[in-house]
């Protein structure tokens, strides 16, 4: 098997007759583990041309940031790579990546908060490259360093030099860590998923900048991503990783929009787009990654592939079926004309209800809540700074009703979930469930009708409690279930989200991310709730995973009549979910509709600059008519007038600093605050195409 | 940072009164009375009216505190009743030799502590690392004295390299001897405690060395020299910056100890006298001392703290 891939690898992928500027040929890492040798690439190959840009892609445990650590020499002590070439511009990286790291090649890695140096000023960080492989004198790297972080488009650089990371929102961070990457002006630049812990908003912003670089500078770059819209976005090729292996390979547009491997074809299915609203409900891959311990000869997405036959048993191996498009399934002719098995079909809940005649369970109205920094004495001398998380917010959600949440990270919107579920007190404003006013200390019984899902399945369950304590404990507190009846109402809340029974005697760490959050959803409806708030309860999960929660999320609601209010930062999941959207930003409601509404024009300035960042696969051509929305959700704020008018791509004038919005309402249940006039927005043009 | 440091001396100053007042109190409280305490339950009971008299017990409590607090105060420790001499020169001599010795043992501490939490760190799991911790162990599990007693036996009894016990001052004994009478209680002192910090710094270290800045600090092409001390270092600094605060304290409990066994006429062994003569007025006011050095080594954990972390340093964002 390695040799007929090292002969694939020679004419692999899609390198064309110039020598490429990097070159991986049968890449292989595997680690000893407690379990056995895990496995986590298994003879990878991928070349790229100079000036051109790859992207990887795979969910978690494919190996794809593996590949950038092997690349660097960075990876684990106890790590075994092999590789029969791992060149970067003739230079061998497997014999010593340490010359060309920090000099030649560039990195940027996931999670700017994380990686930039706490304790250090940025400006040292972005210079140091420059002071170490440079050998440059202090001030001279110190002015190269701000002239990098103004070519990013930082603005004020000499004050972002001397700040610390503390101090730049997620963004700034990121492009004073490309600016670092930048310094030494390498010729390779490995991105390892340099957008993921940023608001579309900025990721677009970091996309254009990365798209730019590009093409001024001629930049050979990797790029690492689980997200696929982010690949079309800037990738000339990409290529698919899936549990240490090569499943497919070819030019971008080709490989996305015709995808001829099974497990390609299945994550497109499974991701939530917005701008395919009515579409066939989301089509998740059944099962979980293969234990890389013992890896399949055969194909190793046989226990998850559709249509899978004993033939698949047998290694598979790379081949082209269009010229530069590799594909690892021997059924490959076959497979494609086959059509993708539906799941089983999900109830679309309150189909036949029109919303007003929907009796309104959660009635929020005027909320308030604000945060200090700052402790006493800030107060005393007047230098405390009060953020409004949540400035007046009017929400009412009807009974079985989906309502869905979005806005940038610091818009107030999880603020909002822990005020309608009073986990956390409001300054003002009243809530009212079920046509009953809610206490500030509610009763037991408003605890058991409203629950949460949270965002991070990891930490959201107790590490030292087994699935069945999680679950019964809310039945004990409830009162809802005693003795034998303990027993049979955890199976049945384990049936609910299609959990084996087995799984009761299970501690969370022996389950997968979307088993766990499978394992959050049960709890939260452990206690029969009539309303359950999803705080970005999908965001952690692959989107083979997410596609599944989602489904068994709108098929609980059909069975069980249970009203949501979906919080996320992804438009994608939103539009799949909610019936209904509103729209947040800097704590106040700009835009509130139903979905369909709030998707095309009129929208809301904001709602449109939200929804043409979003990265969709099949929409490069969209970006000629890209809004582009300046600096983040913390941007300074006019007080007075509409809280977006700082950042509005389309502000009109004084008006908007000085006026608070009107809410005008577009359409029975459309309602938008906003100065410009109705009709204007109504001709904006479509942010997502079409 | 300026609200910071006005609230931590605000705290500190709160801890010296609450101290005072629990200082005050245990003398005080104490069952039986104070004169009879002091001198003794064949006392005649002149002696002890006049003794009463001295000491002003005949006044209520709150009255005698405030006297008491105001002289403390006014930097007047009042008077040693068993030398029949002011307390402030006695406890200024025993606190310059208390502060010699603790001072050299917590230098040491920090610089093997550290150096021996980042050495362990680097080296994890290989010989000289487990050589380290089980030796480290040694020291920690086994009391101080014990140590103390061993090193004279062999040092002083048997090798007759160094003095016993005592200390001389380097007027009288110049350098050499000075150092001659130091180098036990210090290494004593110091073995234990070194251990302690040690741990905690191999560990933090540890935990900073895994973390993702320091991967991006070895992508960008840095010499491992600039990863350890630049970027890992100093985030792994606090926990043990709180430890050795914590271990200043110890110190001064340990010195107690030492400082008897070495008959070394320290602060520590000043109080041990005072307890035995029943020397309240001395007592109270070392006692005093010791609780002030005590606040003021956590005062300093808190700013070399906050020197260390940019966060409170910094406050505010850029816009």
């Amino acid at each position: 098997m390695p040799e007929t891939d090292l002969e694939v690898a020679e004419r692999a992928p899609g390198a064309g007759g110039s020598s490429p500027a990097l070159r991986i040929e049968d890449l292989s890492v595997s680690y000893a583990t407690i379990r056995g040798r895990v496995r986590a690439l298994d003879h990878v190959s991928l070349a790229i041309p100079r000036g051109q840009v790859l992207g990887l892609v795979g969910e978690s445990g494919s190996g794809k940031s593996t590949v950038v650590l092997a690349l660097l020499g960075l990876l684990d002590e106890a790590a075994e790579v092999t590789a029969t070439a791992l060149e970067f511009e003739g230079h061998d990286l497997l014999g010593d990546p340490v010359t060309p790291r920090g000099r030649r090649i560039g990195t940027v890695f996931q999670d700017p908060s994380s990686i930039l140096n706490p304790a250090l000023p940025v400006g040292l960080q972005v210079a140091e490259p420059l002071l170490v492989h440079r050998r440059m004198g202090r001030a001279e790297a110190f002015e190269r360093a701000k002239e990098l972080l103004a070519q990013m488009g930082i603005p004020r650089p000499g004050a972002v030099m001397r700040a610390y990371p503390h101090q730049l929102s997620g963004g700034m961070k990121q492009r004073a860590l490309i600016a670092q990457a930048l310094a030494t002006e390498p010729d390779l630049l490995l991105l390892d998923e340099p957008t993921t812990a940023l608001d579309v908003t900025v990721e677009a912003q970091i996309l254009d900048l990365l798209d730019g670089l590009r093409a001024e500078r001629g930049l050979t770059m990797l790029l690492v991503s689980h997200n696929l819209g982010i690949v079309d976005r800037i990738c000339d090729r990409v290529c698919v990783l899936y549990a240490g292996r090569t499943l497919e390979s070819g030019p971008t547009s080709a490989l996305l929009q015709a995808p001829r491997h099974p497990y390609t074809r299945g994550l497109l299915g499974a991701l939530p787009r917005p701008d395919r609203l009515e579409a066939a409900p989301l089509v998740p891959i059944p099962g979980n990654l293969p234990d890389l311990t013992n890896p399949d000869p055969g194909c190793n997405f046989r226990p998850r592939c559709p249509f899978a036959e004993q033939g698949c048993a047998e290694p598979q191996f790379l081949s082209e079926i269009l010229p530069g498009h590799w594909v690892r399934c021997h059924r490959v002719g076959i497979v494609e004309t086959l059509p993708w098995p539906l799941p089983e079909p999900v109830a679309r809940a309150g189909g036949g209800t029109p919303e007003r005649h929907r009796e309104r369970l959660v009635e929020a109205a005027e909320m308030q809540r604000a945060f200090r920094s700052g402790g006493t004495f800030a107060r005393l001398l007047g230098t405390e700074s009060v953020t409004r998380a949540v400035d007046g917010v009017s929400l009412a959600i009807g009974r079985g009703e989906s309502v869905g949440l979005v806005g940038e990270s610091g818009c107030g919107k999880s603020t909002l979930g822990r005020l309608l579920l009073r986990l956390l007190p409001a300054e003002s404003g009243s809530l009212r469930f079920a046509g009953e006013a809610v206490p500030e200390h509610p009763a037991a019984e408003f605890r058991r009708r409203a629950q949460i899902v949270f965002q991070n399945p990891d930490t959201a369950l107790n590490p030292r409690q087994t699935v069945a304590a999680i679950l019964s404990r809310p039945l004990h507190r409830f009162a809802l279930a005693e003795g034998p009846e303990v027993v049979r109402e955890v199976e049945r809340l384990l049936d609910l989200v299609r959990l084996p029974h087995a799984f009761r005697s299970r501690y969370p760490h022996q389950l997968s991310g979307g088993e766990k959050q499978r394992v959050g959803i049960a709890r939260a409806l452990a206690t029969r709730p009539d309303f359950v708030i999803a705080d970005e309860a999908v965001s952690a999960l692959d989107v083979s995973v997410q596609a599944a929660v989602l489904n068994l999320l709108a098929d609980l609601r059909a069975r069980l009549g249970v009203a949501y209010l979906f919080i996320s930062h992804d438009i994608g999941v939103i539009a799949h979910i909610a019936e209904r959207v509103v729209v947040m930003y800097r704590g106040r409601l700009m835009e509130e509709g139903r979905t369909a509404q709030v998707l095309h024009p009129p929208y809301h300035p904001y709602t449109e600059a939200l929804l043409s960042a979003v990265p969709v696969v099949g929409a490069r051509e969209r970006s000629a008519s890209r809004i582009r929305l300046a600096g983040d959700a913390s941007s300074a704020v006019s007080a007075a007038g509409c809280p977006f008018a700082a950042r509005c791509p389309r502000r009109i004038g004084p008006l908007c600093d000085t006026v608070p919005p009107p809410w005008q309402v577009a359409a029975e249940g459309h309602r938008i605050a906003c100065h410009i006039p109705l009709p204007t927005l109504a001709a904006m043009p479509p942010a997502l195409g079409g | 940072m300026a609200g910071f440091v006005v609230r931590r001396l605000l705290a500190v100053v709160g801890v010296l009164l609450a101290m005072s007042v629990l200082i005050f109190a245990i003398v005080h409280i104490l069952p039986g009375n104070v004169a009879y305490a002091i001198l003794g339950e064949y006392a005649t009971p002149g002696a002890v009216a006049a003794l009463e008299a001295k000491l002003g017990l005949n006044e209520p409590l709150s009255v005698q505190y405030w006297h008491w607090l105001a002289q403390m105060l006014h930097g007047n420790l009042g008077q040693s009743l068993s030398m029949d001499r002011p307390a402030a020169p006695l406890i200024a001599g025993a606190l310059g030799r208390s502060a010699i010795l603790a001072g050299m043992s917590f230098a040491l501490v920090v610089v093997l502590g550290i150096g021996g939490g980042v050495y362990g760190a680097t080296h994890k799991g290989r010989v000289s690392d487990r050589t380290l911790a089980f030796v480290q162990f040694l020291f920690i599990a086994v009391p101080d004295f014990f140590w103390a007693i061993l090193a004279i036996l062999f040092f002083a009894a048997w090798l007759h390299w160094l003095p016993a016990t005592g200390y001389e001052s380097i007027a009288e004994a110049g350098v050499g001897g000075w150092l001659a009478h130091l180098l036990l209680p210090v290494a004593v002192l110091t073995l234990g405690l070194t251990a302690h910090v040690s741990r905690l710094a191999r560990s933090s270290m540890l935990e900073v060395l895994e973390s993702r800045y320091i991967l991006a600090a070895r992508a960008k092409g840095l010499p491992e020299r600039l990863v350890l001390y630049r970027h890992a270092l100093r985030n792994a600094l606090p926990p043990a910056i709180t430890v050795l605060a914590i271990d200043a304290g110890i110190l001064m409990g340990g010195i107690v100890v030492i400082e008897t066994v070495f008959a070394y006429p320290g602060l520590g062994r000043l109080l041990v006298y005072a307890i035995e003569q029943r020397d309240l007025p001395l007592l109270q006011a070392g006692m005093m001392v010791v609780t002030a050095i005590y606040a003021i080594a956590n005062l300093l954990a808190d700013f070399s703290y906050a020197l260390l972390n940019p966060r409170l340093r910094h406050g505010r964002s850029i816009r």
